[in-house]
């Protein structure tokens, strides 16, 4: 099929195989920790951040979305903090101060020059250079984190107290998760739209979790699913003309359903 | 988006929050309007359904989009007090009024629209102010000949075979509402906004005649550039990232082909951009247009694609705080297309 030989067609598949691997990896961590909707916490934000950016002068636009996302993911670690049973609350705040700021910045009577959400989400298939190789920048770092700091994080990730008990600097391995959580959901919407980071950080996750018997085997099934449900989605999509990131998604939500259904029934 | 495409639809989250608030705002009473955040204006609901002239007694005038505004502060000069409701630099199709706006346009003599569907609110906004506000509703558009929108409108080049575009703004009956992208419609359109201005003014009308001969001036001068420079040029075909320019296309004898359909936040999809770049590269078109206000990022990616470059053409829904800051009107920011399109055509 000829689409293979068109280079925006490439680009999204490069770009999308390179977004499933740090999305669900990333992804599972943050499921276990209860903020399975930070990505749309983030982007909500974002856009504040970037209604803010304009208001405030900054230049680009993309600068402004990323240090809010930033800000938020450091305060939704704060506020996981503060109320420890219950971590989903945190994002439920940010989300709501989020979508107040940013509803309040563009009820201003004055304009923005351009239109914010136009730049904030992308679409996949208009990566240009730079979006790939921050995309390829941010996988290789999560991919880096995850393999040196593997058992801390997992750890961490189960059992905070004792892992703090047992001297692991919990804060430090915390705030780089929450950095990290940025960067990836940062850079992700901007270059794929929200949809899409929401569903690979969620989605595959909950296959791992369901499907495999230890830490390891979901985060490799995980990874697997994200990328057979992108490479087949982006193909589908391409072939019969539908929307790229609605396609992955529903893909990702099939294999879901196909777990759940022909799952190993737990024994008894 | 979009603007390319906001994925699951984040702009139409956004939009239904912001709509959530300015309907929270209209029960809590219309009351807003007071404080006065920086508005130009001060004459507010107090005003009361009367006439509701400016405190120095000039007729007020609300505008729904810029090229209205421009029309309307032309021919009103110094006589009327014109403000316009979507702010410089905001998509309008992204835009819905808030308590003031709808403060503002109660407490008008004139309220001028296109007359298309384009101002989608315009309906709700009036039950919510009163059909007895005493405001005079004028259609700019009546009498420009409005072009169907029918989903497969020549968008997507000839052997466009999948109609499945939505109509933009999903207002029944569809038309395109651009009219304003195009010198000739410009011309009538500033008739009727003199004729709208002189029956909530009669006492002026000597003066807005006066005006409204100079503006047109200017606009016929700009039609004859239009009508000068497309005419000799061979290639007639436009690639537009929004389907923006049906007037123009219709008044000059050009054909645009258009990436998205009228709302620029659809996701673009796969095919779709196939048939593009395989037009552009079939026809040996040079340069993909794209607007201002919303990111160049599917333009550039086509144009890359095809082997061609990128360029401005400004639908002129509104002026960005640059534009305005350096004196920019209607007329340059057309002059400018003109520019652009000679040397995409040449």
């Amino acid at each position: 099929m000829d689409l293979l030989t068109m280079e925006f067609f490439r680009r999204a598949l490069i770009g999308g195989a390179l977004i499933a691997a740090s999305g669900p990896l990333l992804g599972l961590f943050l499921v276990l920790r209860r903020l399975s909707m930070i990505g749309d916490t983030l982007s909500h934000v974002s856009v504040a951040g970037v209604a803010a950016g304009y208001l405030l002068g900054l230049g680009s636009p993309a600068a402004g979305g990323m240090a809010a996302a930033l800000l938020a993911s450091l305060a939704v670690e704060r506020l996981r903090r503060a109320y420890k049973t219950y971590a989903e609350l945190s994002i439920a705040i940010l989300m709501a101060g989020g979508i107040a700021l940013a509803s309040l910045l563009f009820s201003l009577d004055r304009g923005f020059g351009v239109n914010i959400t136009s730049y904030l989400f992308g679409s996949i298939y208009t990566l240009n250079d730079a979006d790939l190789t921050a995309i390829a920048a941010v996988t290789a770092v999560v991919l880096a984190a995850v393999a040196l700091q593997y058992k801390e994080w997992f750890l961490m990730t189960f059992d905070e107290d004792a892992a703090a008990v047992g001297g692991l600097p919990v804060r430090a391995l915390n705030l780089g998760m929450s950095v990290l959580t940025a960067l990836v959901i940062g850079v992700s919407i901007k270059i794929v739209g929200a949809l899409l980071v929401s569903a690979l950080l969620t989605i595959p996750a909950a296959c791992g979790l369901l499907a495999a018997r230890s830490f390891r085997q979901s985060a490799l099934l995980a990874v697997g699913v994200a990328e057979a449900a992108m490479l087949a989605g982006l193909l589908a999509a391409g072939f019969w003309n539908l929307a790229p990131g609605a396609t992955v998604v529903l893909l990702l939500i099939a294999v879901l359903l196909a777990t759940l259904i022909f799952r190993r029934r737990p024994r008894l | 988006m979009r603007r390319a495409g906001t994925g699951f639809g984040n702009g139409r989250l956004f939009r239904f929050t912001a709509a959530l608030l300015a309907a929270a705002m209209l029960t809590a009473g219309c009351g807003g309007a007071g404080g006065g955040t920086g508005g130009a204006r001060t004459n507010g609901p107090e005003a009361g359904g009367g006439d509701g002239s400016a405190a120095d007694g000039r007729p007020v005038v609300v505008t729904s989009i810029y090229p209205l505004y421009f029309l309307a502060s032309g021919i009103g000069g110094a006589l009327a007090d014109v403000a316009n409701l979507v702010p410089a630099g905001v998509e309008p199709h992204d835009w819905t009024p808030k308590s003031r706006d709808l403060a503002r346009i109660a407490g008008a003599d004139l309220f001028l629209v296109t007359g298309t569907g384009f101002e989608g609110w315009t309906d709700e906004l009036l039950e919510g102010i009163g059909a007895d506000a005493g405001v005079l509703i004028a259609e700019a558009g009546a009498g420009i000949e409005l072009i169907p929108l029918e989903p497969d409108a020549g968008a997507h080049g000839r052997d466009h075979e999948q109609g499945g575009h939505r109509n933009g703004h999903g207002h029944e009956g569809a038309v395109d509402p651009h009219i304003w992208v195009s010198p000739k419609s410009m011309l009538k359109m500033a008739e009727n906004v003199r004729d709208a201005l002189i029956r909530v003014d009669p006492e002026h009308a000597d003066a807005y005649e006066a005006n409204h001969r100079a503006l047109a001036g200017r606009l016929e001068a700009l039609d004859q550039a239009y009508e000068r420079g497309l005419s000799g040029l061979s290639r007639r075909d436009i690639v537009v990232s929004h389907r923006a320019f049906a007037y123009l296309c219709r008044d000059y004898g050009l054909n645009q082909i258009a990436v998205m359909g009228l709302n620029p936040e659809e996701e673009p999809k796969a095919q779709d951009l196939k048939r593009i770049v395989a037009f552009v590269r079939e026809n040996g078109i040079r340069y993909i247009f794209f607007e201002e206000l919303v990111s160049d990022r599917l333009a550039r990616t086509l144009a890359e694609e095809a082997g061609a470059e990128t360029l401005v053409l400004n639908p002129v829904e509104g002026l960005t705080p640059e534009q305005e800051a350096a004196g920019e009107d209607f007329v340059t920011i057309m002059e400018k297309n003109l520019q652009n399109l000679i040397k995409a055509l040449q």
